[in-house]
């Protein structure tokens, strides 16, 4: 079985807890989060008929950036950006997050998830900043509460690792 | 051009002044060219050899030069130490794996050699500890024969092993797993995430600590969690009880045998973790640590025979005190028996406790049960079987004689010992009436002797001589020998035999009795008889 270690980040309530909480195989409490900064489960996906096992690390997303301890990103395989569509700091930030991930990490695959896309009448995220995004990001629109788009975000992310590998070899 | 001709030939600043004309003349014919074959000349001189050459020759060179002298090594030494602290400064990890392998035994070498004589201390004071507990591993030590350090290592150091995670370093993930099969954690991959996520996060608390290894130990309740850091892999350990030091050691040498045997796949590692199954028997000799009590079976065995043997002893010589009485008492009852008048012992034999005795008995001898029974023998486990003989034992022969003799024995005996031999005063010479009297005397004899002689004894006349009391002592004495002698003289002429005669002049020491005076001086000039039976 194929495994990853799969870094969730985003700011403070951009949704990543609830996003893979109907998902996954969930053995630690999310008090973790608020002590350790960090909680893991696993997620099995499966991408192109390979089976995939995600390890997935929940980083603690607090006021900003700093609070991400950096060594829970070592050794990432890929990492899932979370921003929340309904507040524009979560995604002004991205780049600086990213520049830690990548400080921490290497470059890695990683995907976009814009979450809450339920909320249409908070939707805060315009087309040309959405666009500006998807120039540098892979990204999926998703929703934890519907959960729409979230197979999808964790799929382009499974391909992106094992073609990665793939590239490796 | 010929190049050679141009080198072996002087240099202009050796021209000797005859020359000057010839090299005059050179110049005009040759001038420029001169110059530029001079300066092709010096640059050849400087390069020497190229890049490619020198490749060729440099190992062989170096070869070469190591073998006459250490001066390559001198002048390498410094360029060298500086290549390495600048990759250390640059990227410590490249060379702290590589050495790894290396360092760790060297380094644990050293610590155990340090430990050793620590370990001697620590032995040192256990031994000298007189606590009651130090007290009671003592009687145990002692009761089971097990050295007294082990016995405190069995109690300070029972401990189970029951998982073990090898987890990659980098990424976190789970590279192999060994636990009983009962106890196999179906999250084990979750477990080694979060184990190394606290980990770092006791690491970024605490900061430099982080540099000396990590978080190597934690303990939950009953379990405690070892952790070993190697650079491409971490060994966790979950330790039920007291995690001896030791127990470091062992998964250290696991993960450095894991480093070695899984180098490029620890390397190239992208979340695969098949190449690691090999590496589950490694862990699984980290499970199940033997207690330490479990090494010492020979001990043990020994222990176990040792309260038959000293059982086995005490009953050996239980029995051999028993048997060395039993032959005391055996002896001692044969010799009494033996020494009994009576009584002839003929077979003695004893088997299981029973003795049988046969013999031939008086009826007048000790009963020998009594005789056996006054020893304090149980007369109960002796059978005897005893033939009824006549003893001649004087004891005997007497004890018959007075009381089962025939009548006329005694009738003899009386007549014999009535008679009287009366002598006058101060003579010796047998009177009338002395004649008759030692004349019936030697009558009674012979029957007598043929009465005794049918009791298988033998009979003696004692010629008891005496004198009244009148007169000196030493008269007295001599005078009654005297009498005795006549009488002794008058039976013997009568045929009886001489031997048959006792003489016991006695003087006027043991008077016969009379209430008159002159009756008794008269009856104490006499001799009198007195028969014995042998």
């Amino acid at each position: 079985m194929m495994q990853k270690k799969v870094c969730m980040v985003g700011l403070f309530a951009t949704g990543k807890t609830s996003m893979v909480q109907r998902f996954v195989h969930s053995r630690f409490s999310d008090r973790y989060l608020s002590t350790v900064g960090v909680k893991i489960d696993r997620k099995e996906v499966e991408v192109d008929g390979a089976a995939v096992t995600f390890m997935l690390w929940d980083l603690a997303g607090r006021d900003g950036f700093e609070d991400i301890t950096p060594s829970y990103l070592r050794g990432s395989h890929g990492i899932l950006y979370v921003a929340d569509g309904t507040r524009p700091e979560t995604w002004a930030q991205l780049g600086e997050l990213s520049a830690l991930a990548r400080d921490a990490a290497g470059e890695v695959p990683s995907v976009l998830a814009i979450n809450k896309c339920d909320l249409r009448d908070q939707w805060m995220l315009g087309p040309a900043d959405e666009a500006a995004l998807a120039a540098r990001w892979d990204v999926v629109r998703t929703s934890a509460k519907t959960g729409e788009g979230v197979e999808e975000a964790f799929r382009r992310l499974g391909r992106g690792t094992l073609a990665r590998r793939e590239a490796g070899r | 051009m010929d190049d050679q001709r141009w080198r072996s030939g002087p240099t202009p600043a050796e021209y000797s002044p005859a020359g000057e004309e010839l090299a005059e003349l050179r110049e005009l014919l040759l001038g420029a060219d001169r110059q530029r074959i001079l300066e092709i000349e010096r640059r050849l001189d400087a390069a020497g050899v190229t890049g490619e050459e020198l490749a060729e020759l440099l190992p062989e060179a170096i070869v070469l030069r190591a073998r006459r002298d250490r001066q390559l090594a001198r002048a390498l030494a410094p360029t060298i130490e500086t290549a390495i602290s600048e990759s250390v400064r640059r990227n410590p990890r490249e060379i702290a794996t590589a050495i790894f392998p290396v360092l760790g035994p060297a380094i644990r070498k050293a610590i155990a050699e340090a430990l050793a004589g620590l370990a001697a201390s620590i032995n040192h004071a256990i031994e000298h500890s007189i606590s009651p507990r130090g007290l009671a591993w003592r009687v145990e030590g002692w009761r089971t024969g097990v050295p007294y350090a082990q016995v405190v290592l069995k109690h300070a150091l029972i401990y189970r092993v029951e998982q073990l995670f090898l987890i990659h370093a980098d990424t976190s993930l789970l590279l192999a797993q060994a636990a009983p099969p009962d106890r196999a954690l179906a999250d084990a991959d979750l477990v080694s995430g979060m184990l190394t996520a606290i980990r770092d996060f006791v690491g970024d608390a605490f900061g430099p600590e982080r540099e000396a290894g990590g978080l190597r130990t934690f303990s939950v309740g009953e379990l405690t969690v070892l952790v070993e850091q190697g650079p491409a892999a971490i060994l966790a350990a979950v330790v039920r009880g007291q995690a001896p030091e030791s127990l470091h050691q062992r998964l250290q040498e696991t993960l450095e045998a894991v480093h070695f045997q899984f180098a490029a796949p620890l390397a190239q590692f992208d979340g695969d973790a098949a190449p690691f199954e090999p590496a589950v028997p490694l862990l699984e000799g980290c499970l199940e640590t033997r207690l330490s009590t479990d090494r010492p079976a020979e001990t043990r065995r020994r222990a176990l025979w040792l309260p038959w043997a000293i059982a086995a002893t005490l009953v050996a010589a239980v029995a051999g005190w028993l048997i060395v009485r039993s032959n005391r008492e055996w002896n001692g009852a044969l010799a009494r028996l033996r020494a009994e008048p009576g009584i002839v012992l003929v077979s003695a034999e004893r088997d299981w406790g029973r003795w049988r005795l046969s013999g031939l008995r008086d009826p007048l001898a000790a009963d020998p049960a009594g005789v056996l029974a006054s020893l304090d023998l149980d007369t109960a486990r002796v059978t005897a079987r005893w033939a009824p003989y006549l003893s001649a034992h004087p004891a005997f022969v007497r004890a018959r004689a007075a009381a089962g003799a025939p009548a006329g024995l005694l009738a003899l005996q009386r007549s014999i010992q009535r008679e009287r031999v009366l002598f006058p005063i101060g003579s010796a010479a047998l009177a009338e009436g002395g004649h008759e009297a030692i004349a019936r005397v030697a009558a009674s004899l012979a029957p007598l002797d043929s009465l005794v002689a049918t009791l298988g004894g033998r009979a003696t006349i004692a010629l008891v001589g005496r004198s009244d009391p009148s007169g000196s002592d030493a008269t007295n004495s001599a005078l009654s020998r005297l009498r005795v002698e006549s009488v002794r003289a008058a039976l013997t002429e009568r045929g009886v035999a001489a031997d048959q005669l006792q003489l016991q002049p006695v003087g006027a020491a043991s008077p016969l009795p009379a209430d008159d005076a002159a009756l008794r001086s008269t009856i104490n000039r006499s001799v009198s008889f007195e028969v014995r039976i042998e």
